[in-house]
């Protein structure tokens, strides 16, 4: 009888634990910031880092929230989905950490979701783009980046709205995500009205695509739209496109999106061909000079990866500052105010909204065109 | 209808300008074949190596991607370059990795290539680095010269060099097979190679001539190519090695003539294929032409019958 006492006892303590009852705010606040700090991510991942300290430290200034300084706590991965879920544990564990930025990496996102989910602690990934990810039952994972998914919607928007095409090529290589990409871009087209399309399949690496090409070509279409993971191979398109004389627009993907294997190795053919990517060109958004002043006097130079993560953190310190009005704050209240998100106007260039599972509304898709030796963004596509 | 036929005979262009260099790479698979009954598995790497000398020497005289002397000299020069460097490891791989097992069973020498083509594709990967080389070469051929229209059929400069190339090479060596005694020794030494020796040729001499020519005309191909598509990367050879070797069964393992006919053949086919079905199956019908002809002429399209030796 006393066993059973002792072990309703210990479940009682557990549950209460689990539970994260409603803590004091005068006790401190604390955010996470999960990602791969060490190995072959780091360099992007520091960056994450540095922004959403960036970020903390404009909230600090002003006073913090409700008087409280932020701290941010850094949880390295390492790249392994392993220690992905130490960090986890670590996070959760700690009653004062509300909300958490990351993990940017997919696969350890995946890897420790149930973890933060069972813990109702909200975390908002900045680069991870694995559609599974905020599929599950769990509501505490949001993303200011498009799925994979979103992407296809947006391509098949700009090859009809911006690109006015009638007749479409699409050539895709044989990966889950080339393929995925090129299937959603099609479906979409077909819903916008778009009959006339072609889809055939490259090989990665084999550097030749003159005949599938020579096909294109006999196609006669108004938009080429090339599904490439590497740049080299979207340079070797462009340049066998171009000398077979197909008119058609270019299109190609994000991974093209990079000067020395695209545009440079291409030479010249790439003038006037546009790709996609999932991050903004910043310097072209004006709301973001600020923060791009204060990382690069403070860090050096900007990637892609920064400014979403700035976004996200002020995202999450305001979600924190308004569960904290009445003195009292939870995680369920940081997750409840995260959900309610809609036209949060920050740097990214477009408003940012969270639909029902956490994704943002209408993914954002950059757009960009090659211009001499730059890429020159021409267009932000959210979905609509 | 017109359409298809604009199709197809850009379809052959394509076809013979990739076709011709299967071809050169087959000759290279079956020389060797011939006088050794082996299959060469490193012959793919030669060609990757013609590949990167090439860019190398490509690079050594460009300034900011503009060449520092005359197109056609520095063109000429990769390509003898890509020959020479490849022929000497063709003899540099003979001397170490096969000669060693001449008498030892012939799986061990097809061992030996395997093991020979993974050390110089991660050597390159090691010292050269996994990304792609990118060849500038479109400040080798002047504007106006990169391509020619006839109706609706495009071809581009690269693609009637590196045809004319192929094609001088193949009749250079069919003159030296069929003319000169070094030739009549090959075919002999090919024919039966106790024979030959007994009648006084020095068939190792004659082993190495044919590593010397196999591996140059290899090298020959992987710049012919990297002009063509203008990128290189360690991992090349693979992918052109497996279709060089099933050019030379096509043709007929151990045949010259049989080797270019397979080269040509099998590219052209390639490139027709792609007309019809997904680019996909490109391979697909490529290998279903393959089975069909063994299945029809075991020994090729112009192999000979071999009689097995007592």
């Amino acid at each position: 009888m006393k066993k059973l006492f002792v072990l309703l006892f210990v479940a009682l303590l557990l549950s209460l634990g689990q539970t994260a009852m409603a803590n004091d705010v005068s006790k401190g606040i604390k955010v996470g910031n999960a990602g791969s700090f060490t190995g072959d991510a780091a360099a992007p991942c520091m960056e994450i880092y540095n922004s959403a300290q960036i970020a903390i430290d404009e909230w600090n200034a002003k006073g913090g929230i409700k008087g409280q300084k932020i701290e941010q706590v850094m949880g390295d991965d390492a790249l392994d989905p392993a220690q992905g879920i130490t960090v986890a544990r670590k996070f959760t564990s700690d009653d004062l950490i509300y909300g958490v930025v990351g993990p940017p990496v997919s696969h350890i996102a995946q890897a420790s979701l149930n973890i933060y989910g069972e813990a109702g602690l909200a975390c908002i990934t900045t680069a991870a783009s694995k559609p599974e990810l905020t599929e599950s039952p769990f509501k505490h994972f949001f993303r200011v980046n498009a799925r994979n998914d979103a992407h296809g919607l947006n391509c098949a928007l700009f090859i009809k709205n911006n690109l006015k095409a009638k007749k479409v090529a699409v050539l895709n290589e044989k990966v889950a995500y080339c393929e995925n990409l090129a299937q959603k871009t099609i479906e979409e087209l077909k819903k916008l009205g778009i009959k006339d399309i072609m889809n055939d399949t490259i090989v990665a690496g084999s550097k030749d695509y003159s005949a599938v090409l020579t096909k294109v070509k006999a196609y006669k279409p108004d938009v080429l739209f090339f599904v490439a993971t590497a740049a080299p191979d979207q340079a070797i398109g462009v340049r066998q496109a171009k000398e077979l004389g197909i008119k058609a627009v270019f299109f190609g993907t994000e991974g093209a999106r990079d000067k020395k294997d695209f545009i440079e190795a291409s030479e010249g053919a790439a003038e006037g061909a546009y790709v996609y990517h999932f991050s903004p060109d910043i310097y072209a958004i004006k709301e973001a000079a600020p923060y791009v002043k204060a990382y690069e006097t403070k860090y050096g130079s900007l990637s892609g990866f920064g400014p979403p993560a700035y976004e996200a953190m002020n995202i999450l310190l305001t979600a924190i500052d308004q569960a904290a009005k009445d003195g009292d704050i939870s995680r369920k209240e940081v997750m409840t105010n995260l959900s309610a998100v809609k036209n949060y106007k920050g740097i990214l260039g477009f408003p940012v909204s969270f639909d029902a599972k956490g994704d943002l509304l209408g993914g954002a898709t950059y757009i960009f065109k090659v211009k001499g030796k730059e890429f020159e963004q021409v267009a932000i596509l959210t979905g609509k | 209808m017109e359409d298809i036929f604009g199709q197809l005979s850009q379809q052959a262009i394509n076809g013979i300008t990739i076709g011709g260099v299967y071809a050169l790479i087959a000759i290279g698979y079956t020389m060797v074949y011939g006088v050794l009954s082996m299959l060469n598995f490193a012959h793919g790497e030669l060609y990757m190596m013609g590949g990167f000398t090439g860019w190398w020497v490509l690079q050594f005289f460009s300034s900011k991607h503009q060449p520092v002397m005359n197109a056609a000299i520095l063109i000429s020069l990769m390509i003898l370059a890509a020959m020479a460097v490849s022929a000497i490891l063709g003899l540099v791989i003979e001397r170490v990795a096969y000669r060693p097992l001449r008498k030892a069973p012939r799986m061990n020498l097809l061992l030996s290539s395997l093991g020979v083509s993974i050390f110089i594709q991660n050597f390159i990967l090691y010292t050269q680095g996994a990304k792609v080389k990118v060849f500038q070469v479109s400040n080798l051929i002047p504007e106006g010269l990169r391509t020619f229209h006839v109706g609706d059929t495009v071809i581009s400069f690269m693609r009637i060099f590196v045809i004319g190339v192929c094609f001088v090479l193949m009749l250079l060596l069919t003159f030296v097979i069929k003319k000169t005694n070094i030739g009549k020794s090959i075919r002999a030494t090919a024919q039966d190679i106790e024979a030959a020796a007994f009648m006084g040729i020095d068939t190792d001499r004659i082993i190495v001539i044919v590593f010397l020519i196999g591996s140059a005309l290899g090298g020959a191909a992987g710049i012919l190519v990297s002009l063509l598509f203008t990128q290189v990367d360690y991992y090349v050879g693979f992918q052109a090695g497996l279709k060089g070797f099933t050019a030379a069964v096509l043709g007929g393992i151990g045949s010259i003539p049989g080797a270019m006919a397979g080269g040509l053949l099998l590219g052209l086919c390639e490139a027709m294929a792609v007309t019809f079905f997904p680019s996909a199956y490109k391979d697909v019908v490529a290998f279903i032409i393959l089975i069909a002809v063994l299945i029809f002429r075991p020994q090729g399209l112009m192999g000979e019958k071999i009689r097995e030796k007592v």
